[in-house]
C-alpha cells in the first residue's frame, strides 16, 4: 500500500490526506485544550516577558502553534521583531 | 504468572470483541492457557461473538459478590479446552463492579492462565477503567477513520496517565483499495498521528461477518484472511519474532489501471 502511495503519490486533496490534516489538527486541540483566551493570554505573557530583552516586540503580531512531532508535540511561536526602519516609522 | 491484557479502543463498534475472541483463541490453539473477560457488563457480547451463550451459569458480577466461585463460573470453549471465558453481568451496569475487585478478580485468573484477555466496553468511564485496572499491558483497536482515530487517541492519553502505557495498536478493517486511492487512512498515517508501537493490522473481511453468526473465531478458517492476520497478532503477542502481516491489494490490475486513470480525469 505505502508502495503504491510511494509510486503513484498521493494527492494532496484526497480525502485520506484531508482526514489525516484535519486529525492532526484535532489531537492537539483535544490533547492541550488552549482556549483561545489562554491562548491570546499566553501570547501577551510573551510579549511581556520577551520585551524585558528585546523592546521590539508586538504582543499582536506573535504566532503560536502547537504542532504533533515524531517524539514530541511542539509549541512554537513566532515572534517578529520591528527592525530600526519600521520603529520609526511607527513613531 | 499469566499476561493479563486489556483490549480497549474508546469509540464502540471497531472490533474490540472480534479482537479479544480471536487473539484468545489463536493464544489456546498455540497451546496457552487462555482466558477471555467480558468487562462490558450490562451489555454482554463474547460469549454470542465466542458461540458459548447457552453455557452461562455465573457471571462476572456473580464471582466478585461471592455468589459463584470462579471456577464456577469459567465456561470452557466447544474445541479449546484450554480456553475459557467468564461472561459478563447482562442485568447489572458498570457500577456493580469497582476498579479494586478487578484487580482482585485479574490476580486470581493470573495465577491459573497464561493469558488473560479482557474486552472492555467502549468509552472511556468507569467500564473503561474498571477493565484496565488490573491489567499488565493494553491493546487499543482502532479502524482507519476519524472518529476511531480521535477516541484511540483520548485512549492512548489515559492509559498512559493510569501508568498501564505504553498501548501497542491493532488497526482493524482496513480496506487496502480504498488506501490504495488515497480514500482512507493508511497504516503509517495511523501510526504518525498516535505515535503507538504497532501490534499488528487486519483487513476489512467478509468471514468475520459469517464467523460472527457461526459463532466461530475466523482463526479457525485458513481461507479467512482476517483470521489469519489475528493469528499473526497472536504469534507478535506471544513474542515471536514476526512481521506485521502484509494484506495484498486484492485488486486486480486491470481495475488498479483504470482507477488511476479515472483520478486522473478529475
Amino acid at each position: 500500500m505505502s508502495f503504491l502511495n510511494g509510486l503513484f503519490g498521493r494527492k494532496r486533496d484526497s480525502s485520506a490526506e484531508l482526514a489525516k490534516q484535519r486529525l492532526l489538527t484535532v489531537l492537539i486541540d483535544d490533547r492541550y485544550k488552549l482556549t483561545p483566551e489562554m491562548m491570546a493570554q499566553m501570547k501577551a505573557d510573551l510579549a511581556e516577558v520577551l520585551k524585558r530583552y528585546l523592546p521590539a516586540i508586538d504582543a499582536d503580531q506573535i504566532e503560536v502553534t502547537l504542532s504533533r512531532g515524531e517524539a514530541h508535540d511542539l509549541l512554537k511561536a513566532d515572534v517578529p521583531l520591528r527592525r530600526a526602519t519600521d520603529q520609526s516609522s511607527h513613531r | 504468572m499469566g499476561r493479563v491484557i486489556t483490549v480497549t479502543s474508546g469509540k464502540g463498534g471497531v472490533g474490540k470483541t472480534t479482537t479479544t475472541a480471536n487473539l484468545g483463541t489463536a493464544l489456546a490453539m498455540r497451546g496457552a492457557r487462555v482466558a477471555v473477560v467480558d468487562a462490558d457488563i450490562g451489555l454482554r457480547n463474547l460469549d454470542v461473538v465466542m458461540g458459548l451463550e447457552n453455557r452461562i451459569v455465573y457471571d462476572l458480577v456473580d464471582v466478585v459478590e461471592g455468589r459463584a466461585r470462579l471456577r464456577q463460573a469459567l465456561i470452557k470453549d466447544k474445541r479449546l479446552p484450554e480456553l475459557c471465558l467468564l461472561p459478563a453481568a447482562q442485568t447489572r451496569d458498570k457500577d456493580a463492579v469497582n476498579a479494586q475487585q478487578m484487580i482482585d478478580l485479574t490476580n486470581q485468573l493470573r495465577a491459573e492462565f497464561d493469558y488473560v484477555l479482557i474486552d472492555s466496553p467502549a468509552g472511556i468511564e468507569a467500564g473503561f477503567r474498571n477493565a484496565i485496572a488490573g491489567a499488565d499491558e493494553v491493546i487499543i483497536v482502532t479502524t482507519p477513520e476519524v472518529s476511531a482515530v480521535r477516541d484511540a487517541d483520548r485512549i492512548v492519553g489515559l492509559v498512559e496517565a493510569a501508568e498501564k502505557g505504553p498501548a501497542s495498536l491493532v488497526i482493524n478493517r482496513i480496506k487496502p483499495r480504498l488506501v490504495s486511492r488515497g480514500e482512507m487512512l493508511s497504516v503509517e498515517d495511523v501510526l504518525e498521528l498516535l505515535a503507538i508501537s504497532l501490534l499488528g493490522i487486519v483487513p476489512e473481511d467478509e468471514t468475520i461477518v459469517i464467523a460472527t453468526n457461526r459463532g466461530e473465531a475466523a482463526v479457525y478458517d485458513p481461507s479467512s484472511l482476517a483470521g489469519r492476520a489475528y493469528i499473526n497478532i497472536a504469534q507478535r503477542l506471544a513474542g515471536e519474532d514476526v512481521p506485521v502481516m502484509a494484506i495484498p491489494d486484492q485488486q486486480g490490475m486491470l481495475d488498479r489501471l483504470l482507477g488511476l486513470f479515472g483520478r486522473r480525469r478529475t
